[in-house]
């Protein structure tokens, strides 16, 4: 039966590679088939199910949905654009940077929905490629969401699963890198692009006629919705004191919300996005078929053999390992897989947060070197396409490559100096 | 009772393959607010309405954008994309055909234009285009015959 279990779990990370059927149809035909032919049971399929990280996401989707139909984050994103001045550099930083800040707060692949659009109309305004533009931002939404707990989905289940790591854990160990990371993959981005970002002059004036806070006048319910958003994420920081956990601040800060300012909760509720929320409850009894079956310890004793009982082996491996296992599948179902095989390797002694650091740095960081790697990229080249401005894979290969490569680079520098 | 065989139903359509401004004269012409899209035998392959003729003239990107009272002025913006559509086919901007036979029920029709978002269906008879019917002229047409005076 676990030859069984490990073919309908490759199979199934195939085909949401490849994307011949939408990955939330896969997720749940392979937990079905998990289930009927006996690989797990039904009691032990429903206990497999990480409901915390189901609760956080759903309640994240609901705060920021209602939050969006402020304007604020195309204020915000517009604002930046006025400040660059019509100076490439400058956009390029300034975009990266405010990309990377929502994608921290918000999520990545929520901040992409956000600002790939504006970006397509200000390259539309400035009259250059929107390509490096858009590949910047998710370059900088990968790792700019690697920063904190609710940043990347990576992250999320990383942190709803690990109960010792705190919001402010992940802020303390991976803020830090994800910056100095995320200033050094733009400049490389930007070095990658220069020659295709000119802006004339009489452009860049257009960009200064924009009013941004035109949007947000009259808009019901704006200071309401950005007191919860913000009072959310206070919350997440202080979650640990409060004893409550992430996915309770989300589902709390969903419910503020709902009840403050949405009148209309039907369409407040289709702000979630509910085929990834059933894509993560097919992949989490996926893996707890793997976990059934003893395949996950079966890998967790591959991994410790290989390293020979080395934390700082074992930490490069899950690193670079991770980063190759998202650049070729998809950096959730891969994490999902990992954080069992993570958990085995730690079975039996105390508590070491190093190898969560380095999965997450692996998954996120990972999830730039190709454009199937992140939910986040995938959204992007989807917005693209239905553009008419497609940005191929071997496009964003092409830049994604070496910036993920730089990017695994000072993440080992930083586990070695800092972690282990 | 088969109102649509009382109704004339415009002829409206473009061929399979067309250019999208033939596709878009077509439509500007007609008094519906859709063209059917024919392939061989006069079968409808697909539906070519007022949202479809936005998204061509338009920057597609505008369709995911929820705030725009920023731009303050167009300029150029849109033009290009009006050039850079105007040769393309309409099966890249068309959408799946809703289409009712010629001798359906009236609340078949009506149903089928409650869930249909743009007012305007195709009336096939033994699976070959007859026309379009538009949702206001076919509640006129039954007004009508219920003797409600319309306007």
């Amino acid at each position: 039966m676990d030859v069984v279990a490990a073919i309908v779990f490759a199979g199934a990370l195939i085909l949401i590679a490849v994307e011949w059927v939408h990955r939330t149809k896969v997720a749940l035909v392979g937990a079905s088939l998990m289930v009927v032919v006996g690989i797990i049971d039904q009691e032990q399929a429903v206990e497999s199910v990480d409901w915390a990280t189901l609760g956080l996401l759903t309640g994240m989707m609901i705060v920021v949905g209602l939050t969006e139909r402020t304007g604020v984050f195309t204020y915000l994103a517009l604002r930046v654009a006025q400040l660059s001045g019509g100076r490439p550099a400058r956009l390029v930083f300034l975009l990266a940077i405010v990309t990377g800040v929502l994608s921290a707060f918000l999520d990545n692949l929520t901040a992409i929905l956000l600002v790939v659009p504006i970006t397509l109309l200000l390259a539309d305004l400035l009259r250059v490629s929107p390509i490096p533009l858009v590949v910047v931002e998710i370059i900088a939404s990968n790792i700019g969401g690697t920063a904190t707990m609710i940043g990347d989905p990576p992250n999320i289940m990383i942190g709803t699963h690990v109960t010792e790591l705190t919001f402010l854990d992940f802020i303390v160990n991976l803020a830090p890198v994800a910056t100095v990371t995320l200033l050094l993959a733009t400049a490389l981005v930007y070095l990658l692009y220069r020659p295709q970002l000119r802006i004339p002059a009489e452009r860049a004036r257009e960009v200064e006629r924009l009013d941004p806070a035109r949007d947000m006048r009259d808009r019901p319910y704006l200071k309401r919705s950005i007191a919860v958003l913000l009072g959310t994420i206070a919350a997440f920081f202080l979650h640990s004191a409060l004893h409550v956990e992430p996915a309770v601040v989300a589902l709390t800060g969903a419910a503020v919300m709902l009840l403050v300012a949405a009148d209309d909760v039907e369409d407040a509720l289709e702000r979630v996005d509910w085929s990834t929320i059933f894509f993560f409850l097919g992949l989490f009894v996926m893996v707890g078929g793997l976990e059934a079956q003893g395949i996950v310890r079966e890998v967790s004793d591959f991994l410790g053999d290989v390293t020979g009982g080395s934390r700082t082996a074992e930490a490069m491996v899950i690193l670079w390992g991770a980063a190759a296992g998202s650049a070729l599948v998809d950096n959730i179902p891969f994490t999902a897989a990992m954080i069992p095989v993570v958990d085995e390797l730690a079975a039996g002694q105390e508590f070491d947060d190093t190898n969560w650091w380095a999965l997450a740095l692996g998954a996120c960081f990972g999830g730039n070197a190709t454009i199937i790697a992140a939910a986040a990229n995938v959204a992007a080249s989807g917005i693209m396409a239905r553009s008419g401005r497609p940005l191929s894979f071997l496009q964003f290969l092409a830049v994604g490559a070496p910036v993920t490569l730089l990017s695994l680079v000072l993440a080992s520098v930083y586990l070695l100096l800092f972690q282990l | 009772m088969a109102l649509l065989r009382e109704l004339e139903l415009p002829p409206v359509s473009v061929p399979s393959g067309a250019p999208f401004l033939e596709a878009a004269r077509a439509l500007l012409a007609a008094e519906t607010s859709a063209i059917a899209v024919l392939g061989d035998d006069d079968h409808v392959v697909g539906v070519f309405n007022d949202d479809d003729l936005l998204r061509g003239l338009f920057p597609r990107y505008l369709e995911e954008l929820h705030h725009t009272a920023f731009l303050v002025e167009d300029g150029e913006l849109l033009l290009a994309n009006i050039e850079a559509t105007a040769g393309e086919p309409v099966d890249r901007f068309m959408r799946e055909p809703v289409t009712v036979e010629i001798d359906s029920s009236v609340a078949h029709v009506v149903e089928r234009f409650l869930h249909t978002p743009w007012g305007a269906v195709a009336v096939v008879e033994d699976a070959r285009f007859v026309g379009m019917v538009d949702q206001l002229a076919f509640v006129r047409h039954l007004l009508n015959r219920l003797d409600i005076p319309t306007p």
